[in-house]
């Protein structure tokens, strides 16, 4: 027959029943006896020394005069010196008063920004207005360090500025309408249609919606992660205010009440050849899924023009895969032209935003979920928006 | 609650040191460290009875650390948390190897979370891991939260490999019955007088670093204040899990470089890979660490919903500009 073991002592029993010794195994590095260290013995030497001049009202040599942390018999004296939070707060006070301010994710309206001061060349170029909404912008990167956290920057796009001006209205000559659709404030999506090498088409509706919106909305355009991976460009977009196309970089500017502008079409856009022209490629759903989940408008937007800045006629794709580029293009000027041939023709370039479409009040966040009603979603949005391109083309 | 913090005499452990000094919450505060204690400890090591003990100790080999956890004192001021500060003031002692393959910080890793682990009274393990072990898509800035992929390639630095050791080592112990574990990940930490800490690219003094030609990644900032906060709030939380803990601020790689008095050269990024894989072979570890092709390039952000969520952790620091005494412009930390 078996006798029942004894249960297991409590942890607290265990514990108790190890001696209690200053040492319970090899050497104590909290001993205070452990090993004679000189640079405690000389800070000990100056303690005792600040001490003594204290007391005789003397500065030690080198210092000024200071009360002993510790008194004669041991007991913490007050310090003169100030207390943590004095020095905070004054440290605070002497910061300049934009570093404490909160960070708004939204520019004012027109009418309260304050027109700042010309200075140097650049703001003589560009009239009142421009300014004005330039220094709206400066308060999305609010702050000592002028940069948000995807690394726009409210100085480089206020010099890059004249030029995409300049191309917006003598060059590609923008015509746009319906900016009474894009919201005021709050997260919404720009989904538009894409063409051409480079993405003038992007530039442009940015600066649309910069030009004509109160108060002035910085749209931030999702950019292909291959963008992100070439030299001067992926810093160049970052600055003027153009993020990677991350689930995690979308969610958080929804999250930050932006507008965001997408191409959902992807790279299959820039690979359209002269007979695709103006037909949508299929449409991605990530974009769906993020305006869903952070309750934002998806507004279709048709650029007319796109398409005709630089006509595909051929895309040589095993030269493409070779090289790692997503396009290899034959235009009617590249290569024959070299890199002037990448260049886009003078077309002129419609704009025109849609009534918004508020899926995420009917179906709500759970329905990001639903993998068929998000691409039964980003097939509306696609009609809307080849709607909107054939309208706008047969006016 | 009694808080065991290891190397407290870097610039984190010091700033944490003086943050549970004077948090109501904390009893008993035993600090280690490599070196003699700071002198900002001389007011906590005051009196008869200190809140703050200090002792100088190898955390990189067993028996200094077997003593410190069966010490007296260790038991008589029962400890029942521990707050691991790996080695950060200077990286390249951090990344320099003991064994072969085996850097101290990871050798400093292992023997803390085992004896941690074996200790019955120790109830808190708090770690402070780097937030530049994320895998960097391209790009000058993505925002990156603690579900990103780690950079497990074989080639990275010998720096970054000891912060994914870590973060692994203590990764594992995540989700321990007994020992809550919680570790927190940190990009570039602003510290006191404009000092930046834990970015790979600035290790070392400073001087002419190199970076990519054509790239400037943005760098994420933190304060010591806001790590030292996280801490603290991480101890009295009651989850476990990662957590990202990050600033508001970014500044790009060329800034930062700039504002911390240091200068730079731009080379195309293949020649710095060739430079970097040729310091290494020469045994320049450190060197090497500094030329990461990868972090010279593409940039983060993190993500800090989580911490905010399960921890009641946000940053209540702002990094900006401040013009010290000398008349120089250095970051510095303000409350929001």
């Amino acid at each position: 027959m078996r006798t029942a073991e004894p249960p297991d002592p409590p942890a607290a029993e265990l514990l108790a029943a190890i001696p209690q010794t200053d040492s319970a195994l090899g050497s104590d590095p909290f001993a205070e006896d452990i090993e004679f260290d000189p640079f405690l013995a000389r800070l000990d030497t100056l303690s005792a020394e600040a001490t003594r001049a204290d007391t005789l009202g003397r500065p030690v040599a080198g210092r000024p005069a200071q009360a002993p942390a510790v008194a004669g018999d041991g007991t913490p004296r007050p310090s003169r010196r100030r207390s943590a939070t004095e020095t905070r707060a004054s440290r605070s006070a002497e910061l300049p008063a934009r570093l404490r301010r909160r960070r708004w994710a939204t520019t004012p309206p027109l009418a309260e920004i304050e027109l700042p001061d010309a200075q140097g060349w650049l703001d003589r170029l560009l009239g009142a207005n421009e300014r004005r909404r330039l220094a709206a912008l400066s308060h999305l990167a609010d702050g000592e360090l002028r940069f948000d956290r995807y690394g726009f920057s409210p100085p480089t796009i206020k010099r890059v500025f004249p030029l995409f001006h300049a191309l917006y209205r003598f060059y590609f000559r923008v015509q746009s309408e319906g900016h009474e659709n894009i919201p005021t404030e709050g997260p919404a999506i720009l989904a538009a249609n894409h063409g051409g090498l480079l993405p003038f088409d992007g530039a442009m509706a940015v600066m649309d919606v910069l030009l004509n919106t109160d108060p002035p909305r910085l749209a931030r355009a999702i950019v292909d992660r291959w963008a992100g991976t070439l030299p001067w460009v992926n810093v160049f977009y970052a600055r003027v205010g153009q993020v990677i196309g991350t689930r995690e970089n979308f969610s958080d500017l929804l999250q930050d009440g932006q507008l965001m502008l997408v191409f959902p079409e992807g790279i299959e856009a820039i690979r359209k050849t002269v007979t695709q022209r103006y037909r949508l490629q299929r449409f991605r759903v990530g974009f769906v899924e993020q305006a869903l989940r952070a309750g934002a408008p998806i507004i279709p937007t048709a650029i007319v023009g796109s398409d005709d800045q630089s006509p595909i006629l051929y895309d040589v794709k095993p030269i493409a895969r070779r090289l790692g580029l997503p396009v290899a293009p034959i235009t009617p000027t590249f290569p024959w032209l070299g890199p002037l041939g990448l260049l886009p023709y003078p077309v002129s370039f419609r704009i025109v935003y849609g009534e918004p479409l508020r899926f995420h009040e009917r179906f709500g966040p759970e329905g990001a979920d639903d993998t068929r009603l998000v691409r039964s979603i980003s097939n509306s949005v696609r009609r809307e928006v080849q709607q909107l391109l054939d309208r706008s083309r047969s006016r | 609650m009694n808080v065991l913090v290891t190397h407290a005499d870097e610039p984190i452990g010091r700033r944490v040191v003086k943050t549970l000094f004077h948090d109501s919450t904390v009893g008993t505060i035993l600090a280690t460290g490599d070196g003699p204690p700071p002198r900002v400890f001389d007011r906590f090591l005051a009196g008869a009875e200190p809140k703050v003990r200090y002792a100088r100790l190898d955390l990189s080999k067993h028996r200094p650390v077997s003593d410190l956890f069966h010490s007296g004192r260790f038991r008589s001021a029962e400890i029942d948390s521990v707050v691991h500060i790996p080695h950060h003031g200077a990286p390249a002692d951090g990344s320099a190897t003991i064994l072969p393959g085996l850097p101290v910080r990871t050798a400093e890793a292992r023997l803390v979370l085992q004896h941690c682990l074996e200790e019955p009274s120790l109830e808190n393990l708090i770690t402070i891991g780097s937030a530049f072990v994320y895998k960097l898509p391209p790009g000058n800035a993505n925002r990156l939260d603690e579900d990103s992929d780690l950079d497990l390639d074989p080639n990275v630095t010998l720096e970054i490999r000891s912060w994914i050791d870590c973060d692994m080592i203590f990764h594992g112990e995540v989700h321990n019955d007994r020992l809550r574990v919680v570790l927190l990940r940190v990009p570039t930490v602003v510290s006191e007088g404009g000092y930046v800490y834990m970015n790979p690219s600035l290790v070392g003094r400073p001087g002419l670093r190199l970076r990519a030609l054509g790239f400037d990644p943005i760098c994420a900032l933190v304060s010591d204040k806001d790590v030292a906060r996280a801490v603290l709030a991480a101890l009295t939380a009651s989850k476990s899990g990662i957590y990202n803990i990050a600033g508001n601020e970014a500044v790009p790689l060329s800034v930062l470089t700039r504002w911390t008095q240091r200068s730079s050269l731009a080379f195309p990024s293949t020649l710095l890979r060739w430079i970097g894989a040729g310091t290494r072979r020469l045994g320049g570890d450190a060197t090497a660490s500094a030329l990461d092709p990868d972090r010279l390039r593409y940039g983060f952000t993190l993500d800090t919903r989580r911490a905010e969520r399960e921890l009641g952790f946000r940053s209540g620091y702002r990094v900006g500009l401040a013009r010290a005494g000398d008349g120089a412009q250095r970051l510095e930390a303000a409350p929001i």
